[in-house]
Parts: structure tokens; sequence; C-alpha cells
């Protein structure tokens, strides 16, 4: 049974935001998708919401408040470390691999630069949470 | 008294004299061997206080002569003894004014020299000992000291010496070199994190275009003839040229160090690049002489690797094409060729083929950077690039990596 994700989507660039809603759609998913622009609003988001998600899907380079401050932000929450945090990035530095995975990272999934290559992937992505058992609360 | 008494007494007399004058012989003879040994001894004497004389001077011309300051101190630290390079380094003459080593301790140095003092006094000596002075002219210089104990008969303590070497200089230019080595390491670095977020910038425009390109396309389905679909085509590949580009770019900036600790088995390299790369059907790859294993960076030897043999198949246009990969071992490098029966190079690029941004074939969708990559990484090693070609039949390029 696939589950409909609950998704937290953390990214500056709306292009990249039209883009996850527009492959979502076009795979006819009926995942729900809460945005947030970066990190400090992402967490407005979280403390403000009744619901949490059931995954994050995480930018890395972002003003304010960026994906590593973010991802490190949440780890110290007692009631935010749960979420599986999926990175999702041009970056493909081995030292923000390394950093993330230290930090706790549930996916790191590079930005390809073809569309239909995206689609391919945050298909699988999504697919894959959706089989998965997640915390309810 | 009877006569027979008498006679008794003057023989008992007449023994004693005779024992006496027997104790008196052997007297005379102990005596002159003692003034014997006497004479001998101060002979011995003599010829040692001449061979004292003799090495006193010479360790007066020691002292004297030697490049490092020498001095002796009383164990109060009272200057008795300092050769001129000592008078020269400190500024101070005991000729004219008794000093103290004390006075010579820059400040902050002062729980260290006393300690080391302490300790010179009950291990008899101290090895390297290195800290600042404060010289008559108030002059700051680093010194490096030996220094030991002299004893008196009695194994008392009596005085110490110390040979002071002045590193000032040395310490200085060591500094230098550790001040602008940090400086350095920190600006490759702060250019390393601004390659990759220059990268990143750069690339998320084409990401962008790439997804409106599609959307446009998805949008229209049907509405655009064959020419506008034929122009969204050329727009995507020039996006994959630029990544390309980008990437390059970023690859051929992140090669300014490497470490040599792996053991690379460059035979299973090259067998694993074949199976990742795309190597079209009517090109074939060998190796004749079976790789080394050397000591290496994995992911440069691959960057390597892979730009020569994805060059040879770019520039193949027969029917029939080949890549020979090939490896000789020299006495203090190893020295390997890439063959192909591509286009070949005309002579006078030679040279100019490994400079950055020097593409010869902009169509054949390359950035430029491939060979300039593969120079830099061989210049990392040590070694030398260089090209033998004919043109319209073959490339060979020949390289080398300096053995450790």
């Amino acid at each position: 049974m696939y589950k409909r994700l609950n998704v937290l989507l953390i990214e500056d660039d709306a292009i990249e935001v039209m883009k996850l809603n527009r492959t979502i759609s076009k795979l006819q998913l009926n995942h729900t998708i809460t945005e947030a622009n970066n990190g400090s609003d992402a967490l407005k988001v979280l403390n403000e919401t009744e619901e949490l998600p059931d995954i994050i899907l995480l930018d890395l380079n972002m003003p304010k408040i960026n994906g590593i401050e973010f991802l490190s932000i949440i780890k110290r929450s007692e009631k935010l470390k749960h979420i599986p945090t999926v990175i999702l990035t041009t970056s493909s530095h081995k030292k923000d691999l390394l950093e993330c995975y230290k930090i706790g990272v549930s996916g790191y999934v590079l930005k390809p630069l073809k569309y239909d290559d995206y689609v391919l992937k945050i298909e699988k992505v999504l697919a894959y949470w959706s089989i998965n058992q997640l915390i309810e609360f | 008294m009877s006569q027979n008494q008498i006679d008794i007494l003057q023989r008992a007399l007449h023994r004693e004299k005779l024992a006496r004058k027997q104790a008196e012989k052997i007297l005379e003879s102990k005596s002159l061997e003692l003034f014997k040994i006497s004479e001998e001894l101060k002979d011995v004497n003599n010829k040692l206080t001449s061979l004292l004389d003799e090495k006193t001077i010479q360790l007066q011309g020691v002292f004297e002569n030697i490049n490092d300051a020498y001095i002796v101190i009383d164990i109060r630290g009272n200057v008795v003894k300092m050769n001129d390079t000592a008078v020269h380094l400190f500024g101070y003459n005991i000729k004219e004014a008794p000093i103290n080593v004390k006075s010579l301790v820059y400040k902050e140095d002062y729980k260290y020299a006393i300690n080391s003092f302490k300790k010179l006094l009950s291990n008899g000596s101290f090895l390297n000992y290195t800290a600042r002075i404060f010289t008559k002219k108030k002059q700051i210089k680093w010194v490096h000291i030996n220094a030991s104990v002299i004893y008196n008969k009695q194994k008392k303590p009596i005085a110490a010496q110390g040979i002071i070497r002045d590193i000032t200089k040395a310490k200085f230019s060591a500094n230098l070199i550790e001040k602008q080595k940090k400086a350095l390491e920190k600006s490759n670095n702060e250019l390393q994190e601004y390659a990759h977020i220059v990268s990143h910038d750069l690339k998320s425009p084409l990401r962008s275009i790439d997804s409106l390109v599609n959307w446009i396309k998805e949008d229209n389905k049907e509405k655009f003839d064959v020419d506008t679909l034929k122009n969204f085509k050329l727009i995507e590949a020039t996006l994959e040229k630029m990544e390309q580009l980008i990437s390059d770019i970023l690859d051929y900036s992140s090669i300014d160090s490497t470490n040599r600790t792996q053991q690379i088995d460059l035979q299973k390299l090259v067998l694993d690049l074949q199976k990742t790369l795309f190597i079209p059907t009517n090109i074939s790859i060998k190796i004749h002489n079976k790789l080394p294993t050397i000591k290496g960076d994995k992911t440069k030897f691959q960057q390597l690797f892979q730009n020569l043999i994805v060059n040879a198949i770019k520039f193949n246009d027969k029917e029939k094409g080949f890549i020979e990969i090939d490896f000789l071992e020299k006495q203090r490098y190893y020295q390997f060729s890439v063959r192909d029966n591509g286009i070949g190079i005309d002579e006078k690029y030679h040279q100019s083929i490994f400079k950055i941004f020097h593409s010869l074939d902009a169509k054949k969708g390359s950035s430029g950077i491939g060979l300039s990559i593969v120079k830099k990484i061989i210049t990392l090693f040590n070694g030398d690039i260089w090209v033998k070609s004919k043109l319209g039949e073959e490339t060979t390029f020949f390289f080398t990596l300096k053995k450790q």
C-alpha cells in the first residue's frame, strides 16, 4: 500500500519548487507538498504546524539558515530529530556529503541537469518513502 | 757480675750491632728505590703538565675560534668567561663590567630559563634550550643553548659552561614559512570552496533552463514544427555542454594537492574504466603490457586515463578504431602511452593542446580542459607528457610518472 506523504520542501529557487510540484502532478501522485524558502522559514513552519511532515526534502545552498545549519538544528530538537530528511542538492562536494551523513540524513540526491532525469529520481525517492513505515503523530 | 755474664752480654751486643747494620743496608737500598720512583714520577708529571698545557692551548683556540658564543658561569649565574662571539652576541663584556645571565633572559622566557637552570644543576647538563635573550642594545634574539656543569675534584659543581648559537634568522624564516604555509592552505581551501559555490551557482540556472524548455515542450505538444523541436534539442545540447564545462573547470581547479598513500592497481583501474565509459562498438581497447601498481590517488589516476581514453574515442574517425595502452618501467619513472588511429594532431598544436581552453575541435563537445587536467595531474606526480602524431592517421600520447 502506498501512503500519501506529507512532504516539506525546503528550497529557495522558485523554479526548483515548480519543478517538484510539476513532477508530482506529472506522475499523478497525491502527496502534499508544503513549501519553505529557506531554513528559518522551515523552522517556523515546523514550529507552527500541528501535523509534522513525513519527510523533508532539503536543499543545501540557501540564504539565512543554509541546509546544513537547518539539519543540525532539527537533529538537536527532540520534537523534530526523527523526521527523515533527504538532501536534494547540486553539490557533489565530498565535504558536504560527509557532513550531511555525519549529522544524519536519510538520503542524499544530486539534482541532475536534465528535467527527465529529475523526474525519474524524484519518482524513486517518493516511492521509497511511500512504502516505508513512518512514525505517525 | 761474673765473667760469664759479661761474655753473654757482649755476644748479645755484637748480634744487635750486626742486625742494625743489616737494617741500615736495607733502609739504604729502599730509599734508593724510593728516590728512583720519585724521579720517574717527576718525569711523568712533567710530561703530563706539558700535555695539559698543550690541551689548554688547543681548548683556548677552540674557545676563541668557534662560531658560537661560549660562556662559563659560576653557579650563581655570574659570567666568568666569555669568548668574542659571546661579547658580540650579548653586547656585554665582562672585562668592562660584571654580568649575570639573569639579566640576559627575556621576560616571557624567565620561567623556562629558571627551570632549565635547575635542570642543569641537577642533571649536569641540558640540550636544545631554545628561547629569547635580551641584549645590551635592547634587541631580542633567539638562541639555542647546550650547557653542562663543571665539577671540582670533590665532585661539587663549581661552574657551568654553555655554547650559545644565534638562531634569530633561522627562527624568523621558519616562522615566516609556517605563517605563509598556513595562509596558503587557507587561501587554497577558500579557493576550493569558492570553486564549488561558483560551480553550484552556475549550474543552477542551467537546470532551470532545461526544466523550462521541457515544460514548454510538454505544454505545447504537437503544436511545434520539426525545426522548432530541433532548436529545442540544440538548446538542450548546449546546456549539457555548458554543464560539462563547469564540471571540468571545477575538476581542474581541484587538482592542487594529492596524497600518495594508496596503492593503486592501474591495470584494474583502466579495466574498470572500460566498463563504465561508453565505448562505441567499432572501437577496441587493448592493453599491451600489464600496467603496474603504484602509489597515488585513485581519483586523479582515473581522471588521467579517462580523459586520454575519451579523447581517443571522441577523435576517432576510422571504421575500425583502436586504442592501445602500453607501459614501460624505467629506472626512475614509469612511462605510459595511449595510441589511437584517429584524426591525428597537426604538429603546430603539439604544445598548445595542453593549455587550458585550447580545444582544437569545438564541435566534438569538448571543453578544451581535458588535456590540461591530464597535464596538471602528471605535473603533480613529477612527470611529463608529450605527443607524437601523423595527421589523419594516428596519435600517441606518452606520459611519465616519477617513482617515489
